[in-house]
């Protein structure tokens, strides 16, 4: 399996929130301003790819019937230490993200690709998978973001750009850039129902771009067979 | 007949999963827990000088009696009191600093944690333009505070009625502790 292949496969084809459909409880609640996106992002992709490395390293010596208990055990552990770390070190996320990072626990993209893919392959496919799928993951969050804060509070870059002290900040001051006059934002999309529209619109233009590009790789087959 | 060891194995492996995760994870706290000590009580120093600013401020004893929505209670040097309520919002509790005066009139309030609905309640604990006008109506109230519909002062912010009723009752309750100390 080469790099090429994994990386469309996080991004696109098998991608974990727009394809795989896991994940989804914190991607609804969270995905109204793109500092709590990228964070919860950036939480998940280092905890899934430590994650990753763990399993993969330890998966001859997990026995069968215990597998998910480990699983769940080593999950547990890298979620509680980036949820002290950010604690410690941008506060300003932990509060943003409040009981979403303790719930990684909990998401299904990190035990899925445990028990799907790390538990059965090397370390360095594992690594890589889980890199991938969690910029996959990543780029949905940073995609529902935008389009939720843009239409939802009219502001791009909420919490982290046009800060208190600087341009870029990270200690939750930023206003973000404001698009949409205040008062005027579309407010229900920044509520859990909007996250599902919006979920439902990205799904839908990603299943289309799929489908076209599969209906041209099938016609560019045929003419080459004729 | 399946042997012992079978049985065993996947019990100790377990068992020392769990101990490299809890070993590690003892290690991290330790590099931790001051950090975020001290964060948390930074925090709230801050909280507590937005809403009534004095040199230094010290704890006062409740004991029993005090009723159930204060968590805390400081006389500031120089008169007044600061009070931590926890009430009851929308979506979970909020936690918020009021400033009293020693004429017990409010002299500003702060919200330290709460999980109101982003966009709506949320609105009560940001500093944002929104957030401050909405605060500032509770400076200078006095006695029982309350939003518009039930008859008080306070306009409450839209769509988030139930946030601006809880934190009216949390002014309420530390105005009346105020007067009982005072």
């Amino acid at each position: 399996m080469n790099a090429k292949k994994q990386l469309t496969e996080g991004l696109i084809t098998n991608n974990p929130v727009l394809v795989q459909q896991i994940g989804l409880c914190a991607t609804m609640a969270i995905s109204t301003t793109l500092f709590n996106g990228i964070g919860m992002g950036l939480s998940v992709l280092i905890i899934l790819t430590c994650c990753n490395v763990v399993v993969s390293a330890i998966r001859k010596i997990i026995p069968g019937q215990v597998r998910l208990a480990i699983f769940v055990v080593v999950i547990a552990g890298f979620v509680t230490i980036v949820d002290l770390l950010l604690q410690a070190f941008i506060p300003a996320l932990s509060s943003a993200l409040g009981v979403f990072i303790p719930l990684i626990v909990v998401n299904c993209i990190i035990i899925g690709r445990a028990e799907a893919f790390s538990s059965k392959e090397g370390v360095f496919l594992s690594f890589r998978d889980g890199v991938f799928q969690g910029l996959g993951y990543t780029c949905v969050l940073v995609l529902m973001c935008l389009v939720r804060e843009l239409l939802g509070s009219g502001t791009i870059g909420g919490g982290i750009l046009n800060g208190a002290t600087s341009f870029f900040t990270l200690d939750g001051t930023g206003a973000g850039i404001r698009i949409i006059p205040e008062g005027f934002g579309a407010g229900a999309l920044v509520l859990p129902f909007g996250g599902f529209l919006t979920l439902g619109c990205l799904m839908a233009v990603m299943q289309y771009a799929l489908r076209k590009s599969n209906e041209k790789k099938a016609r560019k087959e045929k003419e080459v067979k004729e | 007949m399946k042997k012992a060891i079978d049985f065993i194995k996947p019990a100790v492996i377990l068992l020392l999963v769990a101990a490299v995760v809890a070993l590690v994870l003892g290690l991290v706290d330790m590099m931790t827990r001051d950090r975020i000590a001290d964060i948390a009580e930074q925090t709230k120093t801050n909280a507590m000088k937005a809403v009534l600013d004095a040199e230094s401020y010290e704890q006062i004893d409740l004991g029993a009696e005090a009723p159930a929505d204060i968590d805390e209670a400081y006389a500031a040097e120089g008169g007044g009191w600061v009070v931590q309520v926890t009430e009851t919002g929308s979506q979970g509790a909020i936690t918020m600093m009021v400033g009293v005066d020693a004429d017990l009139a409010c002299t500003g309030i702060s919200v330290t944690t709460s999980s109101e609905t982003a966009g709506l309640g949320a609105i009560a604990s940001q500093a944002s333009a929104a957030g401050d006008a909405f605060r500032g109506q509770f400076v200078g109230q006095s006695g029982t505070v309350a939003v518009t519909k039930d008859g008080g002062q306070i306009n409450a912010l839209t769509g988030a009625t139930i946030t601006s009723r809880a934190i009216s009752t949390g002014v309420t309750s530390a105005l009346a502790l105020c007067e009982t100390l005072g």
